[in-house]
């Protein structure tokens, strides 16, 4: 099963960086630019790891996190936080890993290997 | 002739004998032969005795006797009788006779006789002596008397006197104290001219005088002392007022002015005169202190940068400085509120009444109206003052203008904001590079054009964004010193047009101009002015890339005229803006998300159209895409150049 990876982020370009990173190495990917597209894109794809950024407008990215915690299916997916500010947030305690923007490529790779493992199981 | 006798006998014989024996005893002796020849010896000779016959011829002794008497009637007179005469005797004694005997005369009788007449002599003269010694004693004595009374009178007078004189001395002393305040030498004068007491600074500078002369202090010495005002004041029962030059201690000159006023004793006489003597150089140096320290005071309440007033408990202006009436108003007795904040009641929150209140000092801080119309930021200090009693009658209030520092406050804080604003801005850059650089390198590596061309395309936009941000940031970062030029619109839209085209090269958007058929000019700074609307253009573009929704993109570029207002339109069909984002947009509150770059270049679009004294107006339906409208008058006015008004993105109010 491929594992896969679901961006969350307002940034149209960043989003389509990642997403080519992630496909080149052999994950899947899904995306949504708010927290009202993220739901229905969790809801429909059911991804097994979230990149979050927390500075979008409106706080969406913290709210999104609450918010996706209290659903019992979905609480447990594992969320790395993407950001362009300071880190941690204070509403979101239980992450993965707190990368900075610019992020470093391989770092970030690396962490999705340690905690989904592999893209492509073949 | 105290020892003469008169003997009166008509008999010689007796007369002779009487003669011889009379003698003897030491008498001078007269003799008669009748009464006549008597009398005429007796008024000649006015013996103290007589002895006389009582029976004789022509006038008798009888009648002698009251004769005699008559003349004289301390006259001692003997009678001599014979037998027989004793009624006669009788009646001679009752007419005052001193004695008689008879004949024949016996010597012891006679010596018995004179003697008695002689204690009687005595008798009345020591009685005469005595009473008119003691009518000398009375008289003297009432002359001592009434001396003594004069001496008493005069005496009181004096008392009289001398206790005014000493009620002033003690008003020198102690008691009325303004005479030793007076800048002037106080003295008082007796007759004599001599001075009697004087006050604190007469000994101060002329020595202690008590006792000398009046005219002394004067030049001239006792010549002079007719034209010393003392004299003058008891010569003519009149206050004096004269100038005058005395000499101090030393001997130095002084003008002075000199009053005397006369104090009169019981009766109408002059008896004291009192000195006053004011120093001129004195009451001219105390003139120049007084008006010094008033100037220093007045300089003080004028220079200081502060804007005081003095209020009563009306709120009523009773004392403004200079800088207070520069800026506000100089009408004493207006209102603070109605000058100050052209209010027509108290400001709610008045420190002055709270001042009045509380009687401590209070501060507070407050926005306030100058006579011209402008707003000045002040921070307000009171001060209560009081009366002689303690109570607060007025109240001081002192207000420094803080509006620079506010507009500087307001400044660091948007710098603040700036810096992070840049900040996000400029890692959106880099995950920007990043991402470029990565699709080139995966191109490369894989040889996808696909790839490649993503790689150049985002890294054409971010070196864009890049450009922006340095020239926002140059513009924001130097003096805002516009260079303005008559510039012809359709000119100026066209290369502005150009500028952007070449920007969009290789982007999926349409671009296209729709300019009226202008000949018209305006005043501009045309780089600044481009920069602007370049950004305002590049914001669309940012709205149509984030839009997914569309298959395609425009962006129309309008330039008309509208009266004596250019208007250039920039219209977009991108992703739109939802209302809080319209009206924050162009504030540094609008912390930028996503692909619009740093936020800056709203921010300094909208001050530069600010500070051409254009506006901007947005309209924008989300999803559907914006238009802007950007109006710049032909002619700048003036107001819109001198200030900035950033303050207004900030305050709340």
């Amino acid at each position: 099963m491929t594992k896969k990876i679901m961006i969350l982020d307002d940034d149209p370009v960043f989003v389509d960086f990642l997403v080519d990173l992630f496909q080149d190495n052999g994950y899947d990917t899904c995306f949504a630019y708010n927290a009202e597209e993220g739901f229905h894109v969790l809801d429909s794809e059911k991804p097994d790891l979230i990149t979050l950024d927390i500075d979008m407008p409106k706080v969406t990215g913290p709210l999104f996190y609450i918010k996706y915690k209290k659903i019992d299916e979905l609480k447990d997916i594992p969320v790395i936080v993407i950001s362009g500010l300071h880190v941690p947030h204070r509403a979101i305690k239980k992450v993965v890993a707190a990368l900075e923007k610019p992020i470093d490529r391989d770092k970030l790779l690396n962490i999705v290997k340690e905690t989904i493992g592999e893209g492509s199981s073949s | 002739m105290e020892n003469t006798i008169l003997v009166v006998d008509d008999e010689k014989d007796i007369c002779e004998v009487l003669d011889i024996s009379l003698s003897d005893l030491g008498y001078n002796v007269c003799t008669a032969g009748d009464g006549e020849e008597a009398l005429r010896v007796f008024k000649e000779v006015n013996p103290p005795i007589v002895l006389t016959d009582i029976r004789m011829p022509g006038i008798n002794g009888i009648e002698l006797l009251k004769k005699i008497k008559q003349e004289n009637r301390d006259t001692e007179v003997i009678m001599i009788t014979g037998h027989g005469d004793m009624d006669l005797a009788i009646e001679s004694l009752k007419l005052e006779a001193t004695d008689f005997i008879t004949k024949p005369i016996n010597d012891d009788v006679l010596g018995i006789a004179l003697k008695r007449a002689n204690e009687r002599i005595s008798m009345r003269q020591r009685i005469k002596a005595y009473t008119e010694h003691l009518e000398e004693l009375v008289r003297e004595k009432s002359e001592r008397l009434i001396e003594a009374e004069r001496l008493i009178a005069v005496g009181q007078v004096i008392d009289g006197l001398s206790s005014v004189t000493q009620n002033i001395k003690e008003d020198f002393d102690g008691g009325i104290t303004y005479f030793n305040e007076l800048p002037c030498l106080v003295s008082i004068h007796n007759r004599d001219l001599k001075i009697m007491a004087t006050n604190q600074l007469y000994k101060e500078r002329l020595g202690d005088k008590i006792g000398c002369n009046s005219w002394e202090m004067y030049p001239g010495g006792e010549e002079n002392r007719q034209r010393c005002p003392v004299f003058r004041t008891f010569n003519t029962n009149e206050g004096q007022r004269s100038r005058e030059i005395i000499l101090d201690e030393n001997g130095k000159e002084i003008p002075v002015i000199v009053h005397t006023a006369p104090i009169r004793g019981t009766g109408r006489d002059v008896e004291l005169v009192l000195e006053i003597t004011a120093d001129i150089t004195e009451i001219n140096r105390l003139r120049e202190e007084l008006r010094t320290t008033r100037q220093k005071y007045q300089q003080l309440f004028d220079e200081v940068p502060c804007y005081i007033s003095v209020q009563d408990r009306e709120l009523r202006l009773t004392e403004t400085n200079r800088r207070f009436e520069e800026d506000f108003s100089n009408e004493i007795g207006s209102y603070c509120y109605e000058v100050y904040k052209h209010r027509d009641t108290p400001c709610p929150e008045c420190p002055v009444v709270k001042t009045f209140e509380e009687e401590r000092s209070q501060q507070h801080e407050t926005v306030v109206t100058s006579k011209s119309g402008e707003q000045y930021n002040v921070l307000v200090w009171t001060a209560p003052i009081q009366n002689a009693e303690g109570e607060v009658t007025h109240v001081m209030e002192m207000s420094t203008n803080i509006t620079q520092i506010r507009k500087l406050q307001d400044r660091l804080t948007s710098l603040g904001l700036l810096l992070g604003s840049i900040s996000h801005g400029i890692k959106g850059i880099l995950t920007g590079l990043d991402a470029g650089m990565y699709w080139i390198d995966s191109g490369l590596e894989k040889n996808d054009q696909e790839r490649l061309k993503k790689g150049r395309d985002a890294l054409q936009l971010i070196v864009g964004r890049i450009s922006n941000l340095v020239l926002n940031l140059l513009y924001y970062a130097k003096e805002r010193e516009l260079s303005w030029e008559q510039t012809d619109v359709l000119i100026f839209s066209r290369s502005v047009a150009h500028t952007f085209e070449l920007k969009l090269r290789g982007r999926p958007i349409e671009f296209s101009c729709d300019f009226e058929p202008l000949t018209e000019t305006f005043e501009v700074d045309t780089g600044v002015f481009s920069t602007a609307l370049i950004s305002i253009l590049e914001n669309a573009v940012d709205a149509c890339l984030e839009d997914k929704e569309k298959e395609s993109h425009e962006i129309i570029f309008g330039v008309k005229q509208e009266r004596d207002v250019i208007l250039f339109n920039i219209y977009d069909n991108g992703i739109g803006m939802d209302r809080e984002t319209r009206e924050s947009m162009f504030t540094l509150f609008f912390s930028s998300k996503g692909s619009r770059g740093t936020g800056l270049g709203l921010f300094v679009a909208n001050e530069i159209i600010q500070q051409h004294g254009g506006s901007i107006d947005v309209d924008s339906t989300p999803g559907e895409g914006s238009q802007f409208h950007i109006r710049i008058p032909k002619v700048h006015p003036k107001q819109a150049v001198t200030e900035y008004r950033q303050d207004k993105k900030f305050h709340k109010t």
